[in-house]
C-alpha cells in the first residue's frame, strides 16, 4: 500500500528537499516532540530565523513530516512502502534513509497515542465494596438484610464518574458466576486460535 | 390551587424513606461494625420532576439531625 500525497502536501515537503539531512532530523525531532505534547509555534520562530526562511514555510513543513509520520503509523506501512512513497517527493538518498529510520524508530510510540485517541466508553477504575447488614427502616422494625453495597469508578476519556451500586449476596454470588463463566470462555479452544492468530 | 403553590418554592418533599443498618466489613477494613442511617428523600421541583437524593448519616450527625428537627417541630408549635 502506497500512501498517495495530495499537491499541498507535496509543496509543503518540498521545503525540506532543499535543505540538508541534519536539518531534516532536527525537524524529525521536532515533529515527534509536537506529535507527543501538541504544537508550539514559538519553537517556529527560532528555526525560521536560524534557516531564513518564512515562518509559515517551517510551519507547513513540520506539519507535512507529522502528517507523512502519523499516516505511515495509522497505516502500519513497511519499509518497502514507506520508502515508495517517499520517492515521489524528490528527497535526495541520505534524506531518504534518515526518514526512513525515524519513522522505525518512532512508529510504535506514535502508534500508542494514536490508539488513545479512539472512541472511548466508560471503563473500568477501581471497584470498591462494603457488607452491611439492615436493621430497621421506615417500613420493617426488627430486621436483619444483608446486603453489599458497590462504588464503581469509571474513567470515560480522562473524566472520572462514581456509581453507586447496592445487591445481596445471592445476586452478588451469580455476578461472581457469570463473571468467572466468562473469564472460562477465554480458555475455550475457539478463543485460543483466536488469540493464537492475533499474536 | 392554594396561591402558596404557585410562588416561588425551593421544591417539595413528596417521600422520606430510612433505613438503619451496621456495615460489617468493606474492601479497606475487615472489620468495620459501624452502625448508620441511610435516608432517601424525593423532591418535586417547581416544574414537578421529580429527583431522588439518598445520604447516610452516622449516629451522632442522626442524634443532631433529629435534635434538630425536634427543634423545628417545637417552633413550629408556637406559631
Amino acid at each position: 500500500m502506497l500512501l498517495m500525497f495530495e499537491d499541498q502536501h507535496k509543496e509543503h515537503l518540498s521545503f525540506l528537499t532543499q535543505v540538508s539531512p541534519d536539518v531534516v532530523k532536527e525537524f524529525c525531532r521536532i515533529s515527534m516532540e509536537f506529535i507527543r505534547k501538541g504544537t508550539n509555534p514559538k519553537i517556529f520562530q527560532g528555526a525560521a530565523q536560524k534557516l531564513n526562511v518564512d515562518v509559515d514555510t517551517v510551519h507547513h513543513g513540520v506539519e507535512g513530516l507529522m502528517y507523512l509520520l502519523t499516516e505511515s503509523s495509522k497505516l502500519m506501512l513497511n519499509e518497502i512502502d514507506f520508502q515508495d512513497s517517499i520517492m515521489t517527493l524528490g528527497f535526495d538518498e541520505d534524506t531518504r534513509q534518515t526518514l526512513l529510520e525515524i519513522y522505525l524508530q518512532n512508529r510504535r510510540e506514535i502508534r500508542t497515542i494514536l490508539s488513545e485517541m479512539t472512541m472511548d466508553l466508560p471503563h473500568y477504575h477501581n471497584l470498591e465494596w462494603r457488607f452491611d447488614v439492615q436493621l430497621a427502616s421506615r417500613s420493617l422494625r426488627r430486621q436483619t438484610t444483608p446486603t453489599v453495597l458497590f462504588k464503581l469508578h469509571t474513567e470515560d476519556s480522562g473524566v472520572k464518574d462514581t456509581t453507586i451500586l447496592q445487591t445481596d449476596p445471592v445476586n452478588l454470588l451469580h455476578l461472581t458466576k457469570v463473571l468467572d463463566e466468562a473469564l472460562q470462555e477465554m480458555k475455550s479452544p475457539y478463543c485460543r486460535r483466536i488469540v493464537r492468530n492475533i499474536k | 390551587m392554594d396561591l402558596s403553590e404557585r410562588g416561588l418554592t425551593a421544591g417539595k418533599l413528596v417521600d422520606m424513606k430510612w433505613k438503619l443498618g451496621v456495615a460489617v466489613c468493606s474492601d479497606e477494613c475487615k472489620s468495620l461494625n459501624s452502625p448508620f442511617v441511610a435516608m432517601t428523600l424525593k423532591v418535586a421541583d417547581a416544574s414537578g420532576k421529580i429527583s431522588t437524593h439518598t445520604f447516610e448519616l452516622t449516629i451522632p450527625q442522626f442524634q443532631n439531625f433529629s435534635e434538630q428537627m425536634k427543634d423545628m417541630a417545637a417552633r413550629m408549635e408556637m406559631i
